[in-house]
């Protein structure tokens, strides 16, 4: 027998305790992966970048951007007037459109929100698609080559294909949200790789622009109401902070966009604007909830461990009549909660990993433009780190005093 | 360790609690000696120091004044640390209830005290086999606490008390939670112990049974030597 087997049959001492302490572990290792996932999610979205840096240019006094189609151009080029100025190394437009396949009964299952843009862009200029893998990008590069060929071509993320119940090849048919009478006919001619589009889709833009166009037609000559604020973002490409700069001083200076103003922001600035609105929800899921599973968690630990080592007090003495020091009882009592924080923690995080990301399809939790988050693979590395953590909060006060457990006292039969 | 030098030297010592404003004398200046591989027996009556000495003896506790030293080691000055580490080598404590771990076999149990010496584990099972077999309980090695009887515990807890080889055995009242069938059982396996081994052996008892055994039987009131005798073969008075 090994010191370790030694703590391995010790927690087999009180199996109920044992099996409560390690679900109670489970469940807020569970609920704080959850919530540092979307934390980390979201750090990583807003972390500037020196260098191959994207830039967003969106209206600038109002949300949701909407701008008019004829900055398009001028914007994907950086605003660039002079030889001297610098351009963008890509560009990309997105204008956002919401369908729903019944005009009667709009329900989350039976709509879609895609992005109008230039079927190329999806390879070289979309966050994560531009970056795939030689064999998942050769993949969607097959399927914007469809698109290329078919302005009704669309392209759907595989949790919303299976939400509205299609599948490709199929023809649907949407009903505008937010472009009032705009219904739009498309052709599924592929999906996104799976991750962070599974609940998008996108489709290209010449086909909202020529509804748009002959919206008047069938309206007594009337544009669109939206027809002059189609356009929502542009993404520029820039090599570096530097770029930026004179790509940004450009834009601002230039007299094209007076009406409405633009600004141009880094991406990951840009999204850290998205996401001030939900600044205290952020804070609170940072501050206030994740620390408070941590507390809950230590306390659930230190009161199992407590219980055990105020039983235990002979058997503690008894160890230390047979030879074992102080610091074995300590290191004995602080083993089994280690043992049982990372066995639970690492075992619920590899669950709720597995189950996040391979079943439920992600976390559905809609703030600013990310509709679900997923659990990094770090997530393995926080359930340990929280069972250790927590564990040696919650065991170090019980551990001590197991570890203090005079022999004389317990044994003592007179005094 | 020569022949004239005790096993066992208590010198002069007190030990007293303080509970408050009052203080408990326990012990009050007593001296005594055990030579090697002698069996004593230590009676008298409840609250006369018997358990305090023998925790004294086995280094579980610190006499107050005075001086305790065993197998030549003055032990009353020895840090904790250094008692436990000493404890291992050289003491084998044997407990009225036994105080085997209940989630460990019979084996796991004796192997304990090897745990905290530096042995290779074929090293510790030849010890645990050897002490279990001397207790009679080699086909008993997975058994646990709960499926042995009271008898079979207490031999579990007399090999875990030898299996370092200990020069000092020293015993609580190792008959006090047993029948009297199982209780002779044991004190016969303590006093083929003594002789085959040639351990030295304290114990404290109330057990007349057990008394007889010893070679010399010390009577403690009032944490002091009240007397001492040789146990007859008629027995001694309870």
């Amino acid at each position: 027998m090994t010191f370790l087997l030694l703590i391995v049959k010790n927690l087999t001492r009180n199996k109920i305790r044992s099996v409560v302490t390690a679900l109670s572990t489970m469940v807020l290792v569970f609920v704080c992966t959850l919530v540092w996932s979307i934390l980390a999610f979201l750090d990583s979205v807003t972390a500037e970048q020196s260098q191959n840096l994207k830039a967003i240019v969106t209206e600038r006094w109002q949300l949701p951007s909407q701008m008019p189609f004829a900055y398009a151009s001028s914007l994907s080029e950086g605003a660039a007037s002079d030889p001297d100025d610098v351009q963008p190394e890509d560009a990309m437009t997105w204008q956002f459109y919401g369908g729903s396949l019944d005009p009667k009964n709009r329900t989350r299952d039976n709509s879609l929100f895609a992005f109008g843009l230039e079927p190329d862009k999806l390879l070289t200029m979309m966050d994560e698609l531009d970056e795939l893998p030689p064999e998942r990008k050769a993949e969607l590069a097959a399927v914007v080559d469809k698109m290329r060929g078919n302005r009704q071509a669309l392209i759907v993320g595989r949790n919303r294909l299976a939400a509205i119940n299609k599948q490709v090849g199929e023809r649907i048919k949407l009903f505008g949200l937010n472009y009032r009478e705009i219904d739009l006919e498309f052709e599924i001619v592929g999906v996104f790789p799976e991750g962070r589009y599974d609940n998008a889709a996108a489709f290209d833009r010449e086909y909202l622009l020529a509804a748009l166009d002959a919206w008047p037609a069938t309206h007594n000559g009337r544009p669109h109401p939206l027809a002059e604020k189609t356009l929502n973002l542009v993404w520029l490409r820039v090599p570096d902070m530097q770029a930026f700069t004179q790509v940004d001083q450009q834009i601002e200076e230039s007299p094209l966009y007076a009406s409405p103003s633009v600004k141009c922001e880094t991406a990951s600035s840009g999204r850290a604007s998205f996401l001030e609105a939900y600044r205290d929800l952020i804070w609170g899921m940072r501050w206030l909830l994740g620390p408070a599973i941590l507390v809950t968690l230590a306390l659930v630990i230190a009161n199992a461990i407590s219980i055990s080592v105020r039983e235990r007090r002979t058997e503690f003495a008894v160890l230390k009549v047979l030879g074992f020091r102080s610091h074995h009882v300590l290191l004995l009592v602080l083993g089994e909660a280690l043992l049982l924080g990372v066995t639970a923690g690492l075992l619920s995080a590899g669950l709720t990993y597995y189950f996040v990301n391979n079943v439920a399809g992600g976390i559905p939790f809609p703030i600013a433009f990310f509709q679900a988050f997923y659990i990094p693979l770090d997530a393995l590395g926080w359930g340990a780190g929280i069972g250790v953590l927590t564990a040696l909060l919650g065991s170090a006060l019980p551990a001590w005093s197991a570890r203090s457990v005079s022999v004389s006292d317990v044994f003592a039969k007179v005094a | 360790m020569n022949g004239k030098q005790p096993m066992v030297l208590v010198d002069r010592v007190h030990k007293f609690y303080q509970r408050g404003s009052e203080r408990l004398d326990v012990l009050d200046g007593l001296t005594l000696e055990v030579r090697e591989g002698e069996f004593v027996g230590l009676m008298g009556p409840s609250g006369s120091g018997k358990t305090t000495l023998l925790n004294l003896i086995a280094g579980l506790d610190k006499p107050s004044q005075g001086e305790v030293w065993v197998g030549g080691q003055r032990i009353s000055s020895m840090s904790e640390s250094q008692l436990a580490r000493w404890r291992t080598a050289h003491l084998g404590f044997i407990f009225q209830f036994y105080h085997l771990l209940p989630v460990l076999s019979a084996y796991e149990n004796v192997e304990l005290p090897l745990l905290m010496l530096h042995l290779t584990a074929s090293q510790r099972r030849q010890q645990v086999l050897t002490a279990l077999e001397l207790v009679g309980l080699a086909d008993r090695l997975k058994h646990r606490p709960g499926q042995l009887s009271g008898g079979q515990q207490q031999r579990v807890g007399i090999a875990r008390a030898i299996v370092t080889d200990p020069s000092l055995i020293v015993a609580d009242e190792p008959t006090g939670d047993l029948d009297a069938k199982s209780a002779v059982e044991i004190l016969d396996l303590l006093e083929e112990l003594r002789k085959s081994l040639h351990k030295t052996i304290v114990l404290v008892t109330h057990d007349p049974r057990a008394a007889e055994r010893a070679d010399r039987l010390l009577h403690l009131d009032k944490g002091r030597l009240a007397g001492q005798q040789q146990p007859s073969p008629e027995g001694v008075p309870g």
